[in-house]
């Protein structure tokens, strides 16, 4: 396994992977951000609270009638 | 001359030097896979990811009621 670094330049390879793991860390960081479950610093957005009830109101009246 | 290019590889690394590097390469990648799984153990306890066919709720009942149990009994 070691002959690996016989074919690729060490230099090369740290710095792809590098630049791989901190673009990959960036990416899931932000996903996970842009979410209401896993967003650590606001929290679930509670912004459409209103909107939200009226329609689960007109949801209901439709299922009623 | 030939036993020069018998020594070079591709990489430019003597074999010496590429199994140095391979040792603190496979090191340091332990290292980061025990970090890794650390993390993950510790963002699963806080919120886990995957939910049921019910959604999230069940599991953060069922996971409040283990927390419950478990402090009950301690």
């Amino acid at each position: 396994m070691w002959r690996i670094w016989l074919l690729f330049d060490p230099r090369r390879v740290l710095v792809a992977l590098f630049t791989f793991l901190f673009a990959l860390a960036i990416i899931i960081h932000f996903v996970l951000l842009s979410t209401d479950r896993f967003n650590w610093l606001d929290g679930p957005a509670t912004t459409s609270a209103v909107p939200a009830q009226m329609i689960s109101v007109e949801h209901v009246r439709r299922d009623v009638v | 001359m030939d036993k020069q290019d018998q020594n070079q590889s591709i990489s430019g690394l003597s074999e010496k030097e590429a199994k140095e590097f391979h040792k603190i390469f496979v090191v340091s990648f332990v290292v980061f896979v025990a970090i890794a799984i650390i993390a993950h153990i510790l963002a699963w306890q806080w919120r886990p990811w995957l939910p049921g066919p019910e959604g999230y709720a069940v599991i953060d009942s069922a996971a409040s009621a283990v927390s419950s149990f478990i402090a009950s009994i301690v």
